[in-house]
């Protein structure tokens, strides 16, 4: 008996240590690490064919799929000045939108709120072995314990870029986007992360030169 | 370092509570450490071997040789690369993070061959078949991708018992074992690996 109890014991106690260490993938992340960089680009466009660009000068707002106007934050203005210097990098020329550019870019901010509702009313029914209604003193009585509800919410931003074609917009009747980049994750607004964040966007679209 | 020591004190206290007996009859709980390598496909996945598991089985002998039970355990694999630029079939590119993470609850019939019963030395070799809880999870960055599964699973084991005391129920049980889980899902085909215990056997009552 004594020894299906020490079986028992150190079954227990093995798995308990065991699943306990295991590595929650999340929980092994930096800020940095948690970041994803997305770029995509129409196949048929050659950027060398390009020389000029412009770019907005503020940032377009979209929360929960509709427009929510533009802004033009110390974060906004550093971010647009870095797309700027890693296009002119890349041997384009920054020029004003008046002055025919062949490329338009612009910078687009996208929040998403989800929500849900999470019921606590499960834990009311524990009171009376915490409490018994006799500590308050109403021997016999019980607890009534309405169903209340918490609501959470969750917010995800993203910062977009995208790249339009303006020198065959006549002949197309259409600014057809040629280059998209998206960057999401944890700390995407820390302004000392602009440069960094832009520059990856640009290593991983090397097709995106002069000549 | 933790799970160590107590395992020695549990195998110090078995010491003191073993008898010398006959495996016929006897019903044992095997409960040990296990470390774990991928191989096969499972290696492209997660290629670092996982010092996280634990196992456990219960077993009857039939005989003083053949002994029959009930497997399970836990192990959990993970790794972490380097962040990379990955090419994706809709001609995207993306630079992330990827971490893969698997953990494994094994829930197996099992039957175990005893060479010599009786010798200080006991090697012995078994198998079990039965089907595994698998959840599996790939990140990029923070943004995960999970899929949970009960697969098929067999385990082709051999192994050595040491008793404390000749012929004893109470031991000390080295096994070595190759898992063979069949799982397609994201490219990957198996979850293969080999695994390696170190485990104390107890009757589950003083003989």
């Amino acid at each position: 008996m004594k020894t299906g109890m020490l079986s028992l014991i150190a079954s227990v106690t093995l798995l308990t240590i065991v699943t306990g260490c295991s590595k929650d993938p999340l929980n092994h992340l930096t800020d940095d690490e948690s970041r994803i960089y997305i770029t995509n680009h129409d196949s048929t466009a050659s950027f060398t064919s390009f020389h000029t660009f412009s770019i907005a000068d503020s940032v377009a707002i979209v929360n929960n799929n509709q427009a929510g106007g533009k802004d033009q934050s110390p974060y906004d203005a550093a971010f647009i000045s870095a797309v700027k210097a890693a296009m002119i990098k890349q041997g384009y020329t920054l020029v004003d939108k008046h002055n025919n550019p062949d490329l338009a870019l612009a910078v687009t901010v996208i929040s998403n709120d989800y929500s849900g509702i999470i019921s606590y009313n499960d834990y009311g029914g524990y009171y009376g072995d915490y409490w018994d209604p006799y500590y308050w003193g109403y021997p016999g009585y019980s607890y009534y314990y309405p169903s209340y509800y918490g609501v959470y919410s969750v917010n995800e931003t993203a910062l977009a870029v995208d790249m339009f074609n303006l020198k065959d917009a006549s002949s197309s009747s259409q600014l057809k986007n040629i280059w998209t980049a998206l960057i999401r994750g944890t700390g995407i607004f820390n302004s000392s992360k602009v440069d960094e964040q832009v520059q990856t966007l640009f290593d991983q679209s090397a097709y995106l030169k002069t000549n | 370092m933790k799970t160590i020591k107590i395992f020695l004190v549990f195998a110090i206290c078995a010491f003191f509570i073993s008898s010398a007996k006959a495996q016929s009859g006897v019903t044992k709980v095997e409960v040990g450490y296990s470390a774990s390598f991928p191989t096969s496909s499972f290696k492209d996945f997660i290629g670092d071997a996982s010092y996280r598991g634990v196992d456990l089985r219960i077993m009857h002998g039939i005989n003083d040789k053949l002994s029959v039970g009930f497997g399970t355990g836990f192990q959990d694999f993970y790794q972490k690369y380097p962040r990379q630029v990955y090419k994706l079939s809709d001609g995207s590119d993306i630079s992330a993070v990827v971490s893969n993470s698997v953990q494994t609850v094994p829930l197996l019939a099992r039957v175990q061959y005893n060479f010599v019963p009786g010798n200080r030395v006991q090697p012995f070799v078994g198998a079990g078949v039965g089907g595994n809880m698998v959840l599996y999870r790939q990140y990029l960055g923070e943004f995960g991708d999970s899929k949970n599964k009960f697969a098929f699973q067999a385990q082709p084991t051999a192994g050595i018992y040491f008793p404390f005391r000749e012929a004893g129920s109470t031991g000390l049980t080295l096994s070595g074992y190759y898992n063979i889980i069949p799982f397609r899902y994201n490219g990957s085909t198996n979850l293969n690996s080999f695994g390696v215990s170190l485990g104390i056997s107890l009757p589950t009552r003083s003989y």
